[in-house]
């Protein structure tokens, strides 16, 4: 229902980042690239080929890029369902999402290694390891290093066209005012939400499931697909508690704002334990060494308490945290309860990535797992600081902005 | 609006049960719910087109305990889910399936979501209507004839004559003062009320209908009929052929069935190579491998063997399997345990009867020619002498460079 009242309120607000942005983003960068060259000094101190860098890498990368695929996801899913109530908070996802070309360059450190023949991450990379190993040279037609880096590129040309087309319009709608802009965003989002299904899907399978070629599962892709909306949602409720501490948006997102993301959170935290026991499941019953060995090497070896912690930090004890509807309602609690999700979906990254580094000698962990998630989340902020610039951070001619204003829940 | 002086219609029927106020437009009706609330009644309520903001505070209603509800139900359903499985599976009918304990929780737990969903979603379906008495099929406010603009453009709210304030020129007052353009009086109508006979007579008849079913079901599960049974989806029950032991009157003897003409050999069974495919030359048992004997030929045999033999006679034929070891634990009265193979009786058979006894079967070996292929269980054959012969070898079978470890 849309009020008059309402829709003037944005007049009132201070939507914009301004000088907040200008000496935050020197700030976010200088400390970014200082901890990923600390993180390397680190890496190449070990003296086991940057193996350990490498998987630490790739943990944080992706778990830095979930956030993004998360947040974009949420914007897709709004315009794919004509969402009002979500406006006031679809132009903060708009900016988490569209980091791309970023996220391409920090991608590099495992693309390169991989192109130019290291085999210190993936083993299916190495010709003598695939030789004679049937599975792998079955796999060879897709597990191989060129078709890799086609689809590696492919996976971040889709993002980057999805994710400027979206922001651009939004944008170009704060100042011509256009309903039509919203219309075609509307119409491009189905589309855009298959491709943004199958390219997570397989860069879930190629990044990550890959780790260990001769393991397979089909719901691996909605596995790090749900973990990644957990990490967009609380993402962006954590984006606007903390510019609503600085004074900004604090008449556009109001508690019933914060309430209905918790309640996707609440959602999303059931999904993820219900994809991580579906896949569970099948394989504890049908109990074929080939598709046990991966809970076997994360049962085994000191890695059964990450797989507890998970089962209890990701699901359980968030589900009874989420549910009560004051939970939800309260920015403090709310913004806590993502932080607790933001880290447990940070220790899942670990857990699907790490086993593989060290199955018999435990979870490692070390400063350089630190400096890495340092270096790339405040390199993604940096991004982000940038993309965001000037513009306002509602969009504040969208049609539905009022109603998303009034929001009110029963 | 609220300037002018309301019109008040009472329409001729029994007590008062309800007033009916309409009110201009949403605001004003917001307003008026707050001023009856302040004013401590307890029965009423208000009507609107579409939900409205802010409404539930002015009327002060207090959250539901709706939650609450579908909570219980959802943990119910947990708990009848659990026991359930625990009864069927662990207690009443204890059956191992894939190897699992008899009570997993992993295989439990998709029931388990299932039941919680079911039950919630039952509980809040029940509750919703259970909260706001519904189903009614009649209400004193239905009295009033504006009232059914409650449903496309009206704003209303009705004080029912039960509440323990309600006095009819005080309430209407109350109404008048908030602002309402219009008061119906809803009195209890004197006839029109009952319930037509029709329906109980609709009622009662479905009633009986719905228990024939049952009632047939019963009748022919109480103990042997003579008539066949109803069949009511033929699939490919009866065909037009005849079955095994029927009547014919075409051929003699009545008998459908054709005896084979002798000497017939079905297809693959051509086995003249007595040796090869009983054991046997005449009546003697043969005592040569009539396959070639390989190194392969044992490994394949050891494979089969551990396939097929082991779980009852142990992967070294001491007759110490894990169905034999859960057999004589268990007592079973008709269990046979099998005789170790390394054991003098079957230590001095021929191959030929060894192989007679893995096609065959023998005490409670059941006969294995329709699992095993004859090339394999002379393979088995040939792996069960090797194993044999590990039980009893002599220094001499010890090649001579090894024959110094052993000392």
């Amino acid at each position: 229902m849309m009020r008059p009242t309402a829709t003037l309120r944005i007049h009132d607000d201070h939507v914009t980042l301004a000088a907040l942005g200008a000496r935050a983003f020197p700030l976010l960068a200088g400390i970014g690239l200082a901890a990923l060259a600390l993180a390397a000094v680190l890496g190449a101190v070990r003296g086991d080929g940057f193996s350990y860098f490498f998987h630490s890498y790739l943990t944080n990368y992706c778990f830095v890029l979930s956030i993004a695929l998360g947040a974009l996801f949420f914007v897709l899913i709004q315009h794919a369902t004509r969402a009002g109530w979500s406006v006031a908070v679809r132009r903060i996802s708009e900016i988490l999402a569209a980091n791309v070309s970023v996220l391409l360059v920090l991608f590099l450190p495992v693309l390169a290694p991989v192109l130019l023949g290291s085999h210190a991450l993936y083993e299916w990379t190495s010709p003598a390891a695939v030789a004679g190993d049937h599975l792998l040279e079955h796999k060879s037609p897709y597990l191989n290093v060129p078709f890799f880096g086609i689809r590696c590129v492919f996976y971040f040309a889709v993002w980057w066209l999805i994710t400027r087309f979206f922001l651009r319009r939004s944008v170009q709608q704060d100042h011509s005012g256009d309903a039509s802009l919203t219309l075609s965003m509307e119409r491009f989002s189905g589309p855009a939400l298959l491709l943004f299904a199958v390219t997570v899907t397989f860069a879930a399978f190629d990044w990550l499931m890959s780790l260990e070629p001769r393991w397979f599962s089909t719901i691996y892709g909605i596995y790090y697909f749900s973990g990644a909306i957990l990490a967009g949602v609380a993402a962006i409720v954590l984006a606007a508690a903390a510019l609503q501490a600085s004074g900004r948006l604090t008449m556009s997102v109001t508690a019933e704002h914060y309430h209905d993301l918790g309640k996707l959170l609440f959602g999303f935290v059931i999904f993820w334990g219900y994809i991580a026991f579906s896949q569970y499941m099948l394989i504890w019953y049908a109990n074929i060494p080939e598709e046990t060995v991966y809970y076997l090497a994360r049962q085994t070896n000191g890695w059964a308490g990450v797989s507890l912690a998970l089962a209890f930090g990701h699901l359980l004890v968030p589900f009874v945290g989420l549910l009560p509807r004051s939970m939800k309602r309260r920015k403090g609690v709310l913004a806590f309860w993502c932080v607790w999700l933001l880290v447990f979906h940070w220790l899942d990254m670990y857990w699907l990535v790490m086993p593989n580094y060290s199955p018999d000698a435990g979870p490692p962990f070390g400063l350089i797992d630190v400096a890495l998630l340092v270096g790339l989340v405040c390199l993604y902020l940096a991004s982000a600081v940038r993309v965001a610039g000037g513009e306002a951070l509602v969009p504040i001619k969208d049609p539905r902005l009022g109603e998303s204003l009034a929001l009110e829940n029963f | 609006m609220a300037e002018k002086e309301p019109t008040i219609a009472d329409a001729p029927g029994g007590a008062v049960a309800a007033l009916v106020a309409q009110f201009a437009g949403p605001d004003e009706l917001v307003e008026a719910a707050s001023q009856v609330r302040d004013a401590g009644y307890r029965y009423w309520d208000t009507h609107t087109p579409y939900p409205i903001h802010g409404m539930d505070r002015a009327m002060g209603i207090r959250p539901t305990v709706l939650p609450w509800m579908v909570l219980a139900g959802g943990v119910a359903g947990a708990a009848a889910a659990l026991l359930m499985q625990w009864w069927m599976n662990a207690v009443d009918y204890p059956y191992i399936i894939s190897g699992k304990p008899l009570f997993s929780l992993p295989a439990f737990i998709p029931v388990t979501f299932e039941l919680i969903v079911l039950f919630s979603a039952l509980t809040a379906f029940v509750g919703v209507l259970a909260l706001n008495q519904l189903p009614q099929l009649w209400h004193p406010v239905f009295q009033s004839r504006r009232f059914a603009r409650a449903t496309s453009d009206g704003f209303f709210l009705s004080i029912e004559a039960r509440d323990p304030k309600f006095e009819e020129s005080r309430a209407a007052e109350l109404l008048q003062s908030a602002g309402a353009v219009a008061i119906d009086v809803c009195r209890m109508p004197a006839t029109g009320r009952e319930v037509p006979t029709g329906v109980y007579w609709g009622v009662a008849t479905l009633a009986i209908l719905a228990i024939l079913p049952p009632l047939g079901v019963a009748w022919y599960r109480s103990g042997a009929k003579k008539l066949p049974r109803i069949h009511p989806i033929l699939d490919m029950d009866a065909q037009p052929k005849y079955r095994a032991q029927a009547f014919n009157p075409l051929f003699p003897g009545g008998m459908a069935s054709r005896p084979a003409v002798p000497g017939t050999i079905a297809q693959g069974e051509m086995d003249e190579n007595t040796a090869l495919y009983l054991g046997k030359l005449g009546e003697q048992w043969v005592d040569e491998f009539p396959v070639p004997v390989s190194m392969e030929a044992v490994q394949r045999g050891r494979e089969r063997f551990n396939i097929y033999c082991a779980p009852c006679h142990g992967l070294t034929g001491e007759g110490d399997g894990m169905v034999s070891q859960r057999a004589t634990r268990r007592a079973e009265p008709n269990w046979v345990p099998p005789l170790s193979l390394h054991a003098e009786p079957v230590r001095v058979q021929p191959v030929g009867q060894l192989y007679n006894t893995v096609t065959n079967g023998i005490r409670t070996m059941p006969p294995y020619a329709s699992q095993i292929s004859v090339e394999d269980r002379w393979a088995i054959v040939l792996y069960v002498k090797a194993l044999q012969r590990s039980q009893h070898a002599t220094l001499d079978d010890v090649p001579e460079e090894m024959r110094e470890k052993l000392r």
